[in-house]
C-alpha cells in the first residue's frame, strides 16, 4: 500500500476520526482559559462564519442550489429578534420560535415558485432577495432605517446574563457543534442522500422517484431556519445590527467558504470558515495585502473551480 | 389486462411529430421491446411514458391508471422504474449511495426522522442499505461497492444502474438501449440478466433497442416504428421477415 | 408646476436615457448566455471598467483637442480595453470549464467579478473619480417644462446607432450568423467547421465593447464613476434581458428600455429609495411566472 493510501485510510478510521474530534473540541472547550477577550472574540467570529457556512452548506453544499444571498437569511432571524427585543421586550429565548417560523414562511414564499428555476436563474433571485431585505431594512422605522436596532439587551441563561464575550464564545461553540450535528445527521439520511441526487442529476434524481422540488424546498427552508437562529444569537451577541451587516459581500464571503471548503463535506466547510474569518484578521495590518485579500480570493475562486471543482477539501479516494 | 397501455400517443416538438399515433401494450410478465432506427423517437416515447415529456396527445395507462400529467416520481412510486441511453449515475457518489437511491421511491423518513432519528428511520435506514447491499451482490460488483461512480469503467457503470433500478423493486423496467456501448460478452450477459430480471424477479420489461439482434433472442413482443410511426408489431420471426421493416431498416443484413 | 402630461413626459425621457444604459448592458448579457448559457456575473464590472477607461483616457487628453473629439476617443479606447478584459475573462476563468456543470461557470463569473471589482478599488483607494468639466449638460430644447438636454439626445443617439449596428451585424455577417449557429447546436457548429472557440471569444469582445459605450455614456452623463457602479447596473442590466427574455438580442434591448421606464416611473410613485426593490421585485415576479421573457423561447431540455 502507499503511503498516501495509508494515510488516508488511517484518517478514514472511525476511531481515529472519534478522537480527533473530541480532541479538538476539548481544546476549544479549554481555549478561553489562557486567551484574552481579544482573540477569544476572533475566535468568536470564527464560530460565527461556520454556522453561517454550515446553513448555506445544506443548500449549497448538499443540493446544489447556488444562493447568492444567504445574507438575508440571518439579516431576517437577526431583525426578527432584535424588533422583538427592542420594540415589544420579549424575551430573547421566546424570539428564536418566532424567528424559526419566519425564517420558514419567508424561504418557501421565495422558494416557491423559484425553486423550479433553473440553477442559475435561482441565484439571480436570492440575490434579487438579499437586496429587496436589506433596502427594506434600511428604509422602515421598525428596523431602524440605515443606523439600524442598537442597543439591544443580552439575554439571560439559566439565571446567569451572558455580557461577557466568553459567555459568546461558548453560546456560538455549542451552536457550532449542534449545527454539525445536524449536518451530519443529514448527510446521512435518506433526506439527505436524495439531496445529494438532486445535486448530482436532478434529472435521475426525479427518475429515481426523489420528488425534486419539494427536496429542494426543504434543503432551502432548512438552510434559512439555520441561517435565521444564527441571525438571532447574532442580534444579541452584537446588541446593535444595521442593513450594513447583510450586503452582497457578506453573502459572498459565506458562499466562498462554502464553495472553497469542499461544497457538502463538514470538515472542509467549517475550515473554509475558519479560513475566512481568520485570514482578515492576520492580514489587516499589511498594508496592501490586507486591502487586496478579496482580490486573490476571486483569483483563487477561479483557480480552485478550474483545479478542484470539488472544494478544497481532500476527495475519498476510490 | 395489459400492464401497460399505450393509446394514440402523438409528441410534437415545435411542429416536427417525434412520435406519431403509436399505440401499443406491453403484457404483465413479458420481454417487450420497441426497435428502430436511429432518431425514429424511440427515447420521446419512453420519456413520455415517465413523465419527463408531456405528451401532446393520446393515452398512457399503467395498471389502469393514466400516466398522462403525473409527474416523474409519482411514475416511479407506482413502480415503473427507467434507466437512461447515456447512463447518468450520481458521479461523485459511491456505487452503493447509488444503488441506494433505488429504494427512495418506496421508503419513507425525510426532515424530521433525518434529524431526530426515530426508531422507525433507524430500521428504515437498515433496510435501504440491506437491499442496495443484496442487489450489488446479484448484479455482481461488490468488489465496487465503495468506488465513486465516476470512477468506474463504463461497463460497471452500466452495471450499477441496473443494480440501482432494481433497488426500487418495480414492476416494470424500462431500458433504454442497455447494451449500448457493451462489448459482445457483456451484451450476452446483459441478455441472460434480463431474462433473470423477468424469471427471478417477475419484472416486465420494455426495452428500447436500435440493435435488433439483441432484442430477437429475448423479446416475445416487438414493436417497430420508423419516423415516429408503428411500421410492424409482432413475435421476433414475424417482424424480422416483414417488408416494411426490412426496407426501413433491416434492408441491408437480412 | 408640472401638470400631469408634463411629468410622464419628463419621466418617459428620463426612462428612455437609463433604459438605454440598461439595454447595451444586457446585451452583453443576452448575447454571452445566448452563446454558452453562462450568466457572466463579471459583466457590471466590465461596464465600469470601460467608464473608468473613458474617464481616465479624457481626463488625459481633454485638454488638447475639441471636447467631442477628446470624447469620442475615450470611448473608442473604452470599447477597446473592456473587450480585451472580456477576451482575457473569457479564455482564462470560462474557457476550461465549458462543459462543467453550469454552477461552476457561475461561480468562476463571480471570480473574475471579485478580480476586477478589487482590482479597480485598489487601483482608486476607493474613491470616486469625476468627470472633468468644459461638457454643457444642461441646455438642450424645452416644451413647457420638459425638458431634453442636447446630451441626452446624442446619449440616445449613440445608443440606438450601437443597437441599429448590432442587428445589422448579427442578421446580415458570416460571424452573426455563426453566433446564432452556436447557440441553437454548438456541437453541429464544431463538425461544420466553425472555429467555436474564436466566436465565444468574439462574442465577448462585442458584448464587453457595448458595455463599455455604456460605461462611457454613464460617465458623460452623470460626470462620476466609482468601483462600485457595476453591481447595481449589472443586476438590473441582467433583469433587462430576463424581461426580454434571455438569449433574445432584441428581447434585451426591449427589456433594457422597458425597465429604465418602470424604474422612472416607478421612482416617480414611491420615491428614490424604493425604487431598487421596485426592480428586484419584478425580477423575481418575470422569473417565477414567465420565465421565457417577453421576446424569448421555451427551453427544450434533450434527455
Amino acid at each position: 500500500m502507499k503511503l498516501r493510501d495509508r494515510i488516508s485510510s488511517w484518517l478514514e478510521s472511525k476511531f481515529i476520526q472519534a478522537a480527533a474530534s473530541a480532541a479538538l473540541l476539548a481544546f476549544m472547550a479549554l481555549l478561553p482559559l489562557f486567551t484574552d477577550n481579544y482573540y477569544q472574540n476572533i475566535v468568536w467570529n470564527a464560530f460565527f462564519y461556520m454556522l453561517l457556512a454550515l446553513g448555506l452548506n445544506i443548500i449549497v453544499g448538499y443540493c446544489g442550489l447556488c444562493d447568492l444571498g444567504y445574507a438575508s437569511k440571518f439579516a431576517i432571524g437577526a431583525y426578527t429578534t432584535g424588533i422583538l427585543i427592542k420594540t415589544y421586550h420579549w424575551n430573547f429565548w421566546a424570539t428564536l420560535p418566532v424567528s424559526i417560523i419566519i425564517s420558514i414562511v419567508s424561504s418557501v414564499i421565495i422558494g416557491l415558485p423559484t425553486l423550479k428555476l433553473r440553477s442559475d436563474y435561482l441565484a439571480i433571485v436570492t440575490l434579487g432577495f438579499a437586496e429587496i431585505v436589506r433596502i427594506t431594512a434600511r428604509n422602515l422605522k421598525i428596523t431602524g432605517a440605515a443606523t439600524g436596532l442598537i442597543a439591544i439587551p443580552r439575554p439571560t441563561f439559566f439565571g446567569i446574563r451572558l455580557v461577557k464575550i466568553t459567555h459568546w464564545y461558548y453560546v456560538f461553540l455549542i451552536l457550532v457543534v449542534i449545527y454539525i450535528i445536524i449536518s451530519f445527521r443529514i448527510r446521512n439520511s435518506r433526506f439527505g442522500r436524495a439531496l445529494a441526487y438532486i445535486r448530482e442529476d436532478e434529472d435521475a434524481a426525479e427518475a429515481m422517484g426523489v420528488n425534486t422540488s419539494l427536496y429542494k424546498l426543504y434543503a432551502y427552508v432548512l438552510g434559512a431556519v439555520l441561517g435565521g437562529v444564527t441571525g438571532s444569537f447574532y442580534a444579541v451577541k452584537m446588541t446593535s445590527i444595521s442593513p450594513g451587516s447583510f450586503d452582497f459581500n457578506q453573502s459572498v464571503n459565506v458562499l466562498l467558504a462554502v464553495i472553497l471548503g469542499g461544497m457538502g463535506k463538514v470538515p472542509g466547510v467549517v475550515l473554509g470558515a475558519a479560513f475566512f474569518a481568520l485570514f482578515p484578521e492576520f492580514f489587516r495590518d499589511i498594508p496592501v495585502i490586507g486591502d487586496m485579500r478579496m482580490l486573490f480570493f476571486g483569483l483563487l475562486l477561479i483557480a480552485v473551480i478550474i483545479a478542484k471543482p470539488q472544494g478544497l477539501w481532500p476527495e475519498r479516494n476510490k | 389486462m395489459a400492464l401497460m397501455h399505450v393509446e394514440n400517443l402523438k409528441m410534437h416538438f415545435s411542429g416536427i411529430a417525434a412520435v406519431d399515433n403509436l399505440s401499443f401494450d406491453v403484457q404483465e410478465g413479458s420481454i417487450t421491446s420497441l426497435i428502430g432506427p436511429n432518431g425514429a423517437g424511440k427515447t420521446s416515447v419512453f420519456n413520455c411514458m415517465t413523465g419527463f415529456y408531456k405528451a401532446t396527445s393520446g393515452e398512457i395507462a399503467f395498471m389502469g391508471t393514466s400516466l398522462i400529467n403525473i409527474k416523474p416520481y409519482k411514475i416511479t412510486e407506482m413502480g415503473i422504474i427507467r434507466t437512461f441511453q447515456n447512463v447518468r449515475l450520481f458521479k461523485n457518489l459511491t456505487v452503493l449511495e447509488n444503488v441506494m437511491s433505488g429504494a427512495h421511491s418506496n421508503t419513507k423518513q425525510s426532515v424530521f426522522g433525518a434529524l431526530l432519528r426515530p426508531a422507525a428511520q433507524r430500521r428504515e435506514e437498515k433496510e435501504i442499505l440491506e437491499r442496495a447491499e443484496h442487489y450489488i451482490d446479484y448484479i455482481g460488483i461488490s468488489d465496487k461497492k465503495g468506488y465513486l461512480a465516476k470512477n468506474l469503467s463504463y461497463g460497471d457503470q452500466r452495471r450499477t444502474e441496473w443494480a440501482r433500478a432494481l433497488a426500487a423493486n418495480p414492476k416494470l423496467l424500462l431500458l433504454d438501449e442497455p447494451a449500448a456501448g457493451l462489448n459482445h460478452d457483456e451484451k450476452e450477459k446483459l441478455l441472460e440478466l434480463i431474462s433473470q430480471f423477468r424469471d427471478e424477479l417477475g419484472i416486465t420489461v420494455f426495452i428500447i433497442e436500435h440493435d435488433i439482434d439483441l432484442v430477437m433472442k429475448i423479446s416475445e413482443k416487438v414493436i417497430v416504428v420508423n419516423f415516429g410511426k408503428k411500421i410492424a408489431e409482432g413475435v421476433p420471426e414475424a417482424v424480422r421477415k416483414d417488408p416494411l421493416v426490412i426496407e426501413a431498416y433491416l434492408g441491408r443484413d437480412s | 408646476m408640472f401638470t400631469f402630461w408634463e411629468i410622464v413626459l419628463q419621466q418617459f425621457i428620463n426612462g428612455l436615457v437609463l433604459g438605454s444604459f440598461y439595454a447595451l448592458v444586457a446585451l452583453g448579457y443576452s448575447m454571452v448566455y445566448g452563446i454558452i448559457k453562462l450568466l457572466n456575473f463579471a459583466h457590471g464590472d466590465i461596464y465600469m471598467a470601460g467608464a473608468f477607461t473613458c474617464l481616465s483616457v479624457y481626463s488625459l487628453i481633454s485638454g488638447y483637442m475639441p471636447g467631442w473629439l477628446g470624447i469620442s476617443l475615450a470611448m473608442l479606447a473604452a470599447i477597446l480595453a473592456s473587450a480585451i478584459l472580456g477576451y482575457i475573462a473569457q479564455r482564462v476563468a470560462y474557457r476550461p470549464l465549458l462543459s462543467a456543470p453550469r454552477l461552476s461557470l457561475l461561480i468562476s463569473a463571480i471570480g473574475v467579478s471579485l478580480v476586477i471589482y478589487n482590482a479597480v478599488m485598489v487601483m482608486t483607494n476607493s474613491k470616486a473619480m469625476f468627470f472633468p468639466g468644459g461638457i454643457n449638460k444642461s441646455t438642450g430644447i424645452s416644451y413647457g417644462h420638459v425638458t431634453i438636454t442636447y446630451m441626452q439626445i446624442s446619449l440616445l443617439a449613440a445608443a440606438f446607432a450601437a443597437m441599429a449596428a448590432l442587428t445589422v451585424f448579427i442578421s446580415r455577417t458570416k460571424l452573426g450568423k455563426a453566433m446564432r449557429a452556436i447557440a441553437i447546436d454548438t456541437d453541429a457548429c464544431y463538425l461544420m467547421g466553425i472555429n467555436v472557440n474564436a466566436v465565444i471569444s468574439f462574442t465577448f469582445m462585442l458584448g464587453s465593447g457595448l458595455a463599455a459605450v455604456a460605461g462611457g455614456m454613464y460617465c458623460v452623463y452623470y460626470g462620476n464613476v466609482q468601483y462600485s457602479m457595476g453591481y447595481l447596473v449589472g443586476i438590473k442590466a441582467f433583469t433587462s434581458s430576463v424581461i426580454g427574455g434571455i438569449g433574445s438580442i432584441p428581447g434585451a434591448m426591449l427589456g433594457g428600455l422597458l425597465l429604465g421606464l418602470l424604474e422612472a416611473f416607478g421612482t416617480q410613485m414611491l420615491g428614490s429609495s424604493w425604487k431598487d426593490v421596485f426592480a428586484f421585485s419584478l425580477l423575481i415576479l418575470i422569473l417565477a411566472f414567465k420565465p421565457n421573457g417577453l421576446l424569448g423561447k421555451p427551453e427544450v431540455a434533450r434527455m
